[in-house]
């Protein structure tokens, strides 16, 4: 059994890192600790009703859990297989009990693409990310593509910058491929200035790896040797998760001089330091 | 930690990897997965439900199957009396081929 616990900005303050000591605690004390598995996640999104604990398998989704309610959910759900209906989801329309968030209207029509792996893994370990399929596109950009490839087949993907301006990202990747110089950095904006979007924090708190990989496959499109993220103070979590991605991708020969690939290209830009965490103050 | 080297060894460490997160992905769609509830109440428990799930896992992972095992609360019959060996026949027979074990269900329902 797993159970998921939000440790994103939201759920934290309103005491996730202390439900998840008692989740410890408690089944510790009852010898379960090997049997029950508990994982703190990034955001699942859905911050109003936090804090969220979700346990699996059976995919049981509970709201604005407090501290004192994980003795409840460990002896009614996990020891005896009965759910905490007070803890579940009410739709706000039909006033029903929700148990599985897919039934649940706000989750109902969503598909996730960038977020998908928010809520779902640990962020802070390499090996969950890995487990879904991470560093993998990089891995195929390095050992299968010339940077001249991926620029294109960014550029036939569609994806465009969400800045406002919608400017092609394929385009912008090519522009800064042609333009030589010695020394080619990635900077990835995180500051996130619109007010009340959090969904940049939401990635780098909940995927951190993604971003990590994205920037290697930008640099090596590109031909830049370093990466810089611009991150606002007051993320701090999100600073903590990026930087823990970074050093873990380091160890794992993904982020660094001579990664990955021994084929194509030959000698082109083998060289990535990797990105380097600047929190604006 | 030895670094990856090559595609190849990144792919193969996600497949050894992809075990511990199983558990997560299957749950993520339960609703196309075969699912399986033992009860799991006290009188379950003393008939040897535990042994029997535990059983059954171990099973279904051995013939790979992608089954969904949750415990439940009683379900009021105190009988059906699945043992190691009825719950083989479960797996092999009732989830492979779906064919009905015989003496599993009481005698006067197809299904509980």
């Amino acid at each position: 059994m797993h159970v998921l616990v939000c440790g994103g900005t939201g759920c934290q303050a309103s005491a996730s890192a202390q439900i998840i000591e008692n989740f410890q605690r408690i089944l510790a004390e009852k010898g379960l600790q090997n049997e029950v598995q508990v994982v703190r996640t990034g955001c699942f999104g859905f911050c109003e009703k936090g804090p969220i604990v979700k346990i699996m398998p059976d995919n049981t989704f509970y709201t604005q859990v407090k501290p004192e309610d994980v003795e409840k959910i460990i002896n009614e759900h996990i020891i005896k297989g009965r759910k905490v209906t007070d803890l579940l989801y009410l739709d706000p329309e039909n006033k029903e009990h929700v148990s599985d968030s897919k039934h649940m209207g706000f989750y109902r029509k969503q598909l996730r693409i960038a977020l998908r792996n928010c809520g779902f893994i640990n962020p802070e370990n390499i090996d969950e990310c890995i487990s879904r399929g991470g560093y993998e596109a990089l891995g195929k950009c390095l050992s299968e593509m010339t940077p001249q490839q991926v620029i294109d087949e960014v550029t036939k993907s569609g994806l465009r910058g969400r800045g406002g301006a919608g400017f092609p990202t394929g385009v912008k990747w090519g522009l800064c491929a042609k333009n030589k110089c010695d020394e080619m950095y990635v900077i990835c904006n995180a500051d996130e200035g619109d007010p009340g979007a959090f969904m940049d924090r939401s990635i780098m708190e909940g995927d951190p790896h993604s971003i990590v990989e994205a920037m290697a496959i930008c640099g090596y499109a590109i031909g830049a040797t370093h990466g810089l993220v611009y991150i606002r103070a007051e993320y701090p979590l999100a600073i903590h998760r990026l930087q823990v991605a970074i050093a873990q991708a380091r160890e794992y020969g993904l982020l660094g001089k001579d990664i990955i690939p021994a084929g194509y290209p030959p000698s082109a830009s083998r060289h990535r330091p990797g990105p380097r965490i600047r929190p604006a103050r | 930690m030895a670094k990856v080297k090559s595609l190849a060894e990144l792919k193969a460490m996600r497949e050894k990897l992809q075990s511990t997160l199983d558990l997560r992905e299957k749950s993520n769609d339960p609703d196309s997965l075969v699912q399986i509830k033992v009860a799991m109440a006290t009188c379950g428990i003393a008939a040897g439900a535990k042994q029997v799930m535990e059983h059954m896992m171990e099973k279904a992972d051995e013939l790979k199957l992608g089954i969904v095992f949750t415990q439940t609360g009683c379900m009021g019959y105190v009988f059906g009396h699945v043992d190691n060996n009825r719950a083989d026949e479960i797996l092999t027979k009732y989830v492979m081929n779906n064919e009905m074990v015989e003496g599993v269900i009481p005698v006067n329902y197809e299904t509980i």
